[in-house]
C-alpha cells in the first residue's frame, strides 16, 4: 500500500557560525496513513520543526527523501504544497488583511479553482464560527480569533494532508482545547494529519501513533498501547523519558 | 512564472500596502505634496524678506529745497514710505544710522541754468546698509516722478506736448531672475527630487514586502503555499517597482500641477518669475526614463533586503543604496555635464541627464536609446543576481545577519561552506 506521506533517510544539516555542523534531522524514516494523527514528540531542540519545514518544502533536504501523496518534496515541491496545509508558530498571517480577504486569498494561492473559491470562503466562515468578524482586519483581532483565522486559511484549499506543528504554544488552555477539538474534526473528515509537540498530555489525547523523537533521530514510533506495552510504563511521561533518559545535568 | 498566480500575490501586496501609513506616507503623500510645499515655503520666504524691508521707513533729510518747488516735498511724502526728518548733523547720522539719506539741493550754474529754476540735487547715503540705500532707491524714484512732470510742464510752456517729448522710449524688463531659476528648477531639481522620489517610494515596500514578512511571520506562511517562489518574488518585485514608479509619476504630476495653478497666481509684481512650462514633448521621455528607473531601483532594493529578518536589518541594508543613488546624481548636476554617449552608459546619471535635456526640448534619440538599453541591461543583471539569490535556501530562513555582503562573499563566492 502506498503511504499519504513517506520519509525515508530524511536528513538536514545547518551549518552554524559559532556552533559549527549541526545535524537537526539525522536520518529519520517514518510514513503515515490516510485519516490518522501522527504525533511527532520531542523536546524544544529535537527537530521538529526542520522535520516538518522539508516536508512542507520550505528546507530542502541534505539527503534522505519524503514524499507527499507521491509528490517528492525536492523534484515536485509545488505539487506537494499543493496537497499540503501547514501551521506552525512561524506561520503568522497578514495583519491588514481581513479575516474574509485572508482566507480568499490562501485558496487562490494554494490553487483551489477559481470558480468555488467564494463557495469555499462562505463555507470557512461558517465552519470556523468567524462569520462576526470576517470583515475585521486580522491585526484587530484577538488571539483565539485569529487562531480560528489561521486554522481556516490552513485548510483553505481543502488539502489531503495537514501539518501542525506545535499548534497550541502560546495559547491559553480553552483555545488549546479548541484547537486539538478542531484538529479531530479533521481527522474525521478523512484528512491525515502530522501533529508536532513537546507536551505529553497533549500527544496522549489526541496522536493515532506517536513518533519520539530526539537529538535528531526517532527513537521509537507506535500507538500509544504499544509504547506501553514496549517499555512497561503507563504514563507518556516515564516512557519519553525511557527513550530520552534524563536530560544530563 | 504563473501571472495568474503574480496578480493574485500581487493585488495582496498593493492591499496591505494601502493599508499601511508608512507606506502611503511615502510612496503616495510626500510625492504628492513635496513641490506644493516647496513652492509655499519659497513662496513665504521671499515673502517674508520683501516684507521685512517693506516695512521699513526712510528716514530722509531735505536741505535747501528751493521755494519753487516746494510741491517737491508733497510728493516725496505723498509715498507713506518716506518720512521727513531734520538733523543736525547728517552726514553722521547717516553713518550711526540714525537718519537713512540726506538730499541736498543746489542751484545750477552752468549751461542747464537756462532752464528756469532747474536744480541739481545729490543725495548722500551709506551704501552698506540696506535700509540707506534703499532710501536712496525711493528718493530717486519721487525725484524722478516730479522732475518728469516737471519737464513735461516746462516743455509745454515752450509749446512742446508731453507726447512730442516722449517721442524717444526706451523700455527695458528683467527676465534674468525668472529665467534663471526656471533653468536651476527645471534642470536641477526636477530630475533630483525624481530620483528621490523613486527611491524613496521603493524603499518601504521593499523593506516591508521582505524583512517585514519575516519579522511579522508571514514569510513562511507565503513560502508553504502552492506557488513557486519565483512567482512570490516577481510578484513582490512588480509590487515595489510599481510604488516607486507611482511614487515618481505623483511627483511629477504634482510639479506640472503646482508650477501651472500654484505659482501663477502667487507671483506678485517684485517677485521673481519662477512661471515656466514642461514642454509636453519631453513627459514621454521622463516617464520611460521613470519606468525604467523605478524597475533597477526596485530590483537593487530587493535584492539588498532579501536576507534581513527585521525592519531594522532591512533599513540599514538598503540605506547605502538610497544614497548611492543620490551621490552622483548631486555631484554632476553642473551645467558644464554633457550628454554625451559615455555619459549616456552611466546608469541612473544618464537618466538623469536624458531627462534634464528632454525639459529643455532637446531630443538625441541615439543617446535616449544608449540609455534606455543600459538601464534595460541593469534590470536584467539585477535580476540575474536576484535568481541566484532565490536558489540558495538561506534565503527562505533569512540568514547571515540579514547581510548581502556577507550572503554573496560566503555563499555566492564560497568561502564558506
Ligand atoms: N536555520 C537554522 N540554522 C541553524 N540551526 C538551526 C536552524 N534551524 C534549526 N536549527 C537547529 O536545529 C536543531 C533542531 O531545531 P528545531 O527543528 O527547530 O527543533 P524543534 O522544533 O524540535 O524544537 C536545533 O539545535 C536548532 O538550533
Ligand atoms: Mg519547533
Amino acid at each position: 500500500m502506498s503511504y499519504p506521506v513517506l520519509v525515508r533517510g530524511l536528513t538536514k544539516t545547518f551549518y552554524d557560525e559559532s556552533r559549527g555542523e549541526i545535524r537537526a534531522v539525522d536520518g529519520i524514516d517514518f510514513e503515515c496513513g490516510e485519516g490518522e494523527i501522527f504525533g511527532l514528540l520531542g523536546a524544544n531542540g529535537a527537530g521538529k520543526t526542520t522535520t516538518l519545514r522539508m516536508l512542507s518544502t520550505i528546507l530542502t533536504p541534505t539527503s534522505g527523501s519524503a514524499a507527499i501523496l507521491n509528490h517528492d518534496v525536492v523534484r515536485d515541491p509545488e505539487g506537494v504544497r499543493k496537497h499540503l496545509g501547514f501551521y506552525s508558530a512561524g506561520t503568522a498571517l497578514y495583519p491588514r488583511l481581513t479575516a474574509r480577504e485572508t482566507i480568499e486569498f490562501f485558496a487562490r494561492i494554494n490553487q483551489y479553482p477559481s470558480s468555488r473559491v467564494p463557495e469555499r470562503v462562505r463555507y470557512l466562515v461558517d465552519r470556523f464560527g468567524i462569520s462576526k468578524y470576517a470583515d475585521v482586519r486580522v491585526e484587530k483581532l484577538s488571539t483565539g480569533m485569529k487562531q480560528k483565522v489561521s486554522l481556516a486559511r490552513t485548510v483553505a484549499h481543502d488539502p489531503p494532508i495537514i501539518i501542525f506543528d506545535e499548534p497550541t504554544v502560546g495559547l491559553d488552555v480553552l483555545n488549546a482545547l479548541e484547537a486539538q477539538q478542531t484538529i479531530k474534526e479533521l481527522r474525521d473528515e478523512g484528512k491525515t494529519i502530522i501533529f508536532s509537540t513537546h507536551i505529553m498530555s497533549e500527544a496522549e489525547r489526541l496522536c493515532d501513533r506517536i513518533a519520539i523523537i530526539h537529538g535528531g533521530r526517532i527513537l521509537d514510533c507506535d500507538t500509544l498501547a504499544g509504547l506501553r506495552e514496549k517499555t512497561g510504563k503507563h504514563y507518556l511521561e516515564d516512557i519519553f523519558v525511557q527513550y530520552a533518559g534524563r536530560p544530563a545535568e | 512564472m504563473n501571472w495568474k498566480d503574480i496578480r493574485v500575490l500581487y493585488v495582496r501586496e498593493v492591499v496591505s500596502a494601502m493599508r499601511e501609513r508608512t507606506i502611503v506616507t511615502n510612496s503616495i503623500l510626500i510625492p504628492l505634496l513635496l513641490y506644493p510645499l516647496l513652492i509655499w515655503l519659497m513662496y513665504t520666504g521671499f515673502s517674508f524678506v520683501s516684507g521685512q524691508n517693506e516695512e521699513l521707513t526712510s528716514r530722509v533729510m531735505l536741505k535747501n529745497l528751493p521755494a519753487f518747488h516746494d510741491a517737491l516735498r508733497s510728493t516725496i511724502q505723498s509715498e507713506g514710505s518716506i518720512v521727513i526728518v531734520a538733523a543736525a548733523d547728517p552726514a553722521a547720522d547717516i553713518r550711526t544710522g540714525s537718519l537713512d539719506a540726506l538730499i541736498e539741493f543746489v542751484p545750477v550754474n552752468d549751461g542747464a541754468s537756462t532752464l528756469e529754476n532747474n536744480f541739481r540735487a545729490r543725495i548722500t547715503y551709506d551704501e552698506s546698509r540696506d535700509r540707506s540705500d534703499q532710501a536712496r532707491g525711493r528718493l530717486i524714484e519721487s525725484v524722478s516722478k516730479y522732475r518728469q512732470d516737471f519737464i513735461e510742464r516746462q516743455a509745454l510752456r515752450f509749446g512742446v506736448s508731453g507726447a512730442e517729448l516722449q517721442g524717444f522710449l526706451l523700455e527695458s524688463e528683467n527676465v534674468s531672475s525668472g529665467r534663471q531659476m526656471g533653468q536651476f528648477v527645471l534642470g536641477l531639481l526636477i530630475p533630483i527630487l525624481l530620483i528621490v522620489m523613486l527611491s524613496v517610494g521603493g524603499f518601504y515596500p521593499a523593506i516591508d514586502s521582505t524583512a517585514g514578512e519575516r519579522e511579522n511571520s508571514t514569510w513562511e506562511t507565503i513560502m508553504s503555499t502552492a506557488t513557486s517562489r519565483s512567482n512570490v518574488m516577481m510578484a513582490k518585485y512588480l509590487y515595489v517597482a510599481t510604488m516607486s514608479f507611482v511614487a515618481g509619476l505623483l511627483n511629477l504630476v504634482a510639479m506640472i500641477f503646482s508650477m501651472s495653478s500654484l505659482l501663477g497666481p502667487l507671483t506678485r509684481p517684485g517677485m521673481p518669475n519662477f512661471t515656466f512650462r514642461i514642454p509636453m514633448e519631453s513627459v514621454p521621455v521622463i516617464v520611460a526614463g521613470a519606468a525604467f528607473l523605478s524597475l533597477f531601483i526596485a530590483a537593487g532594493m530587493m535584492i539588498l533586503a532579501s536576507f534581513a529578518r527585521t525592519y531594522k536589518e532591512g533599513q540599514s541594508m538598503i540605506a547605502p543604496f538610497h544614497i548611492a543613488l543620490m551621490l552622483p546624481v548631486l555631484f554632476l548636476q553642473g551645467p558644464g555635464i554633457q550628454f554625451t554617449p559615455g555619459l549616456a552608459m552611466i546608469p541612473v546619471l544618464n537618466v538623469v541627464v536624458m531627462i534634464r535635456e528632454a525639459i529643455q526640448g532637446v531630443y538625441r534619440w541615439p543617446l535616449i536609446g544608449i540609455t534606455l538599453a543600459v538601464e534595460l541591461l541593469c534590470i536584467l543583471g539585477a535580476l540575474r543576481v536576484a535568481t541566484m539569490v532565490l536558489r540558495h535556501e538561506d534565503f527562505v530562513m533569512g540568514t547571515y545577519s540579514g547581510s548581502f555582503g556577507r550572503f554573496a562573499r560566503e555563499r555566492l563566492l564560497g568561502r564558506k561552506p
